[in-house]
């Protein structure tokens, strides 16, 4: 203002004369800017610009334009197009919504046209520096102008523009949506329940408005291009509906379908959404470029020169449409990888058949920065979903593998793998069957899991050496730093394995574990089967070789070996008796597996006695093969074998019963004297009438024994079979005869707290009292028996000896244990 | 000597540096000598003799602390002994230090608690080990070798005691046994 009184005082001073002359050429020539329409005589207009000019009033031209434009604006324009907006509230349907949308935007254009249009010749003339006028040019004055307008606009923008826009941008998408041919996917119809309705806008089809909406959004897309009002009122609603769209449509056709790559087919709809795109930016596309800028000449297809600083605002469609697209992408990546993440438990359980989902997140996720929240939520996913006592210890192990296996296809750096998978190593350290599961996993003797034992049977195994090899040759220039939230730790990235069975048996951190439990298994096999037949455990036992090393397996193949020993024996010493007379023949055939006692692991003790028949025979057998090995003799373990007898009585016979030796010596008892009570027998037998008892059942399930008041056992000579089909069905607790010959884990865990104990005892008669810690230590410094030691925690340790408390084996006071004083 | 108590490390270091016998063996030697005692106290442990006991000291494997019971039907009958034992790094090849922490009053031990028994000294051998050691001892405790007796008072005790049971302690009461100018106290 200041500066147009200075400029009218400095006019007054030059030449007072021409004063009227001046006002009349200021007002033609601001006629001739304001409204184009009127005709203002070319001559006239350039006499008064030159006269102005003259006086040096032509620089105040862009800014009275400028100031007025800006008091149009707040005094009319702006509420008008507020309340014009506002105007009709609730009371359209969507189609009256859009187009008052429309409406207030066209008014809004009209009522600014003039102003802009004023500019744009102003800036021309500036540009032709007609009359020695001179100015920012018609880019620079029209960047005030937008300037000025989206200030005043948009200072307050009520939220109704923002919710309208979002209306209008999401029908015309489902509209041409539809008109892409993108109906023929059926899954895509969220918003067309009403029978006859128009995919498209959602109406009755004979009052589809579909091609009106496009028309529509065409003339909206360049009024506010027009007005550069583009980014400012669009941007949001596009991104929103983006946003929701993507992730509508991964809904429905993604969540739960693992076993198909989705990448492509988005990137094909990605294009399409594209299309849309183009037509909310069409702006300057189809527009021709009103303003003739020769600095940057916007036609269609040519990308703006890189130079032009984007602050311009009105790019070309092709840099905006770029920039769109890697919007999208990212969108795509993110909700992708936030969908996958919640379901990654379930992807990982159908591992192999979810490859695809692997592979597409896989990809996505290198894009998004979302690893810590995968690794978060899978790890809480498992302990919720897997580690609790209700799973079956071999079903934890099964979606271990599969998470091993599916994660070292994520993540080749097996980062994620290793932190994740923590807990369930963790886990499984306290399940006490899962050196068994694993074990029976290897050898194929679980039902689910198969896969350790192909695992095993694969080419080239990792050797499972934990010594490391320094150079190993991996070429240097291979390497890659760990990703950053990869757990420190001494191993470093080399030793993070991603072989299963390394893994599975480094949850213990020792294989003697793990051959000791396997040396227990292969024991049970072949005491049960009975035939020498170790083909199957003989492949085992080569492919354990090859995992674990000669020497750790020696004890089983000694074991492996006695069996074949046993049958070359036995055969021996079967053909020597066959060249006996008739009368020496022994009287029952008997075979043996000779043992080396050394090589296998602790079996069951238990005292049995068996009849003097059988004995024997034993004696018989030992000497023969005493002439077979000289210097050696057999001691036998009468409670471990298998019988196989036929059972006369009157009436019925029963053959080829197999049997335990126990059941057959009861039963050959009975063939000397035909009642016996639970004492004699077990006297009889050297076994505790408990087990006798038990034993007995089993006879009696075959009716062949039956058991009378004061605890006397009867044979059933004649059994009516009427009575047999009762005893069948009335099941005496049927013994399972399956159990273990060899000691078991808790049994053997049991042994090495009794071997603890013993080591705190002399501890404490020796020196008196300790601490937990002082006891702890002296166990880790003085029990050095494998593996036994660093398995006994501070807590553990703790408990056992609080338990030997309650047992008053030890007495605790402020800390400090100390024996008993022994009376 | 026997053969067995010839440390191999050892006598191959001996014909170098003469005079510095086992010791020589140094450090090397001590590795296997731990592992020796270790397996000794497994032993030990595992034997689950009643009456003897022992453990190492603190951290340090080549001190141990021995717990003997008086053997049932002995004066010693209800008794506990502490002992100690120092095993040299030439262990097992040299016999290792045996003496009683607690005071006994037996013909074979002396004041100071050192013990005069054959295996500990020129009977020693390699093939003993603590649990052995602390059996003889034992062992030792009911049946005094009163030929050479370390404490005579107590061996000519001893003599007589076959004749007279008075003297064996009385488990009621706390017997007051004056010998020379050594007082004894027998507490139950």
């Amino acid at each position: 203002m200041e500066e147009i009184v200075m400029e009218s005082d400095s006019a007054d001073v030059s030449a007072a004369a021409p004063q009227l002359g001046v006002g009349a050429a200021w007002d033609t020539v601001t006629t001739a800017l304001m409204s184009p329409g009127c005709s203002v005589p070319e001559q006239s207009l350039s006499d008064s610009l030159v006269l102005l000019c003259g006086r040096g009033l032509g620089r105040l031209l862009g800014g009275w334009l400028l100031e007025t434009l800006q008091m149009r604006l707040s005094s009319s324009v702006v509420p008008e197009f507020w309340s014009g907006l506002k105007q009709p509230e609730n009371e359209l349907e969507e189609r009256g919504r859009a187009w008052v949308l429309l409406t207030a935007f066209r008014t809004l254009l009209s009522r600014l046209e003039p102003f802009l249009g004023g500019l744009e010749t102003l800036g021309t003339w500036q540009q032709e520096g007609r009359s020695s006028l001179c100015g920012p040019g018609p880019r620079g004055l029209q960047e005030l102008a937008f300037t000025i307008i989206r200030a005043l606009l948009l200072f307050s923008p009520a939220p109704v523009l923002q919710e309208r826009v979002l209306e209008f941008y999401s029908r015309t998408f489902s509209v041409y949506m539809n008109q892409q041919g993108e109906a023929e996917d059926g899954a895509e119809a969220p918003d067309g329940p009403e029978g006859g309705a128009c995919r498209g806008c959602g109406v009755p089809t004979q009052q589809c408005w579909c091609q009106e909406a496009l028309e529509q959004l065409q003339e909206l897309s360049r009024i506010l291009s027009k007005l550069q009002l583009l980014e400012w009122v669009s941007s949001e609603a596009v991104t929103s509906i983006l946003h929701r769209l993507i992730e509508q449509r991964m809904e429905q056709h993604c969540r739960g379908e693992y076993e198909r790559s989705f990448l492509l087919e988005f990137q094909e709809w990605l294009e399409l959404v594209l299309g849309w795109l183009s037509k909310v930016f069409a702006s300057e596309a189809d527009g021709e470029s009103p303003v003739p800028a020769p600095s940057a000449p916007s036609t269609p297809g040519v990308p703006s020169t890189p130079g032009v600083p984007s602050m311009q605002g009105n790019q070309p469609a092709s840099s905006v449409l770029k920039q769109w697209r890697c919007h999208m992408h990212q969108f795509f990546c993110r909700i992708y990888v936030n969908m996958r993440i919640e379901e990654l438990f379930s992807i990982i359980r159908d591992f192999p058949e979810s490859k695809a989902a692997i592979e597409d997140l896989k990809f996505c996720l290198e894009r998004t920065n979302q690893r810590q929240q995968l690794l978060t939520s899978l790890k809480s996913a498992f302990e919720s979903r897997l580690l609790h006592p209700g799973v079956h210890t071999s079903d934890i192990l099964t979606v271990y593998i599969s998470a091993i296996k599916a994660l070292r296809e994520l993540d080749p750096s097996m980062v994620i793998l290793q932190v994740a998978c923590q807990p369930i190593r963790k886990y499984l350290r306290t399940r006490e069957d899962t050196v068994r599961q694993i074990v029976a996993g290897l050898t194929g003797d679980a039902e689910g899991c198969t896969d350790l034992a192909s695992e095993l049977s694969r080419g080239d195994p990792v050797t499972l050496e934990m010594q490391d090899s320094d150079e190993e040759g991996n070429d240097p220039e291979d390497w890659t730093p760990d990703p950053t939230d990869a757990v420190p730790d001494k191993m470093g990235s080399k030793r993070r394995s991603s072989d299963i069975i390394s893994l599975l048996v480094s949850i213990y951190g020792s294989k003697d574990i793990f051959i000791d439990e396997y040396r227990a298994v292969l024991a049970d096999r072949l005491l049960h089967q009975l035939n020498y037949n170790t083909a199957r455990e003989i492949r085992n036992v080569e492919l354990l070789k090859l995992r674990f090393g000669e020497s750790h397996m020696h004890y089983c193949e000694v074991m492996l070996k006695d069996m074949a020993d046993s049958r070359r024996i036995n055969s021996n010493i079967r053909e020597e008796e066959s060249r006996l007379s008739e009368e020496e023949q022994p009287p029952l055939s008997l075979s043996s597996i000779i043992l080396s006692s050394e090589f296998w692991p602790p079996l069951k003790e238990e005292k049995l006695e068996l009849p003097p028949l059988v004995c024997q025979a034993m004696e018989a057998y030992t000497h023969r093969y005493e002439k077979l090995k000289a210097m050696r003799t057999l001691s036998w373990k009468p409670h471990l074998g298998s019988v196989t007898l036929d059972v006369e009585l009157e009436d019925r016979t029963l053959s080829n019963l197999t049997v335990s030796p126990i059941h057959a010596a009861i039963i050959l008892h009975f063939q000397e004297k035909s009642s016996w009570t639970l004492e004699e027998l077990s006297v009889k037998l050297g076994a505790p009438k408990e087990l006798v008892h038990r034993k007995l059942a089993l006879w009696q399930q075959h009716g062949v024994l039956r058991e009378e008041a004061g605890g006397r056992y009867y044979v059933v000579e004649t059994g009516s079979s009427k009575e047999k089909l009762e005893r069948g069905v009335m099941l005496i607790d049927s013994d399972e005869e399956r159990d273990s010959n060899t000691t078991t884990q808790s049994e053997q865990r049991e042994e090495k707290l009794q071997l603890f104990w013993a080591y705190i005892q002399a501890m404490l008669t020796n020196l008196d009292s300790m601490a937990l810690d002082r006891i702890h230590s002296m166990l880790r410094m003085f029990v050095a028996t494998g593996p036994v030691v660093t398995e006994m925690d501070v807590n553990e340790l703790e408990a056992f000896l609080q338990r030997k408390v309650r047992e008053h084996q030890l007495t605790v006071s402020a800390g400090v244990y100390r024996l008993p004083k022994s009376n | 000597m026997a053969s067995q108590n010839l440390d191999p490390a050892a006598a191959a270091a001996s014909s170098t540096a003469a005079l510095k016998g086992s010791e020589s063996g140094g450090s090397a030697a001590r590795g296997s000598v731990s592992k020796r005692l270790q397996q000794e106290l497994m032993t030990l442990m595992m034997s689950g003799d009643k009456g003897i006991s022992a453990f190492p000291e603190s951290d340090n494997l080549f001190k141990w602390i021995g717990t003997i019971d008086g053997a049932q039907g002995t004066v010693y009958d209800g008794l506990r002994y502490r002992l100690s034992l120092e095993f040299p790094a030439g262990y097992p090849y040299q016999a290792p230090h045996v003496k009683f922490v607690t005071p006994c009053f037996h013909p074979n031990v002396d004041e100071q608690g050192f013990i005069c028994l054959d295996i500990l000294k020129d009977k020693w051998s390699a093939l003993y080990d603590v649990r052995s050691i602390l059996l003889s001892i034992q062992s030792l405790l009911g049946e005094p070798n009163n030929e050479s007796p370390l404490n005579t008072a107590a061996a000519k005790l001893w003599d007589d005691q076959e004749g007279e049971k008075l003297l064996m302690p009385s488990r009621t009461s706390p017997l007051h046994v004056y010998v020379q100018d050594q007082l004894v106290f027998f507490i139950f």
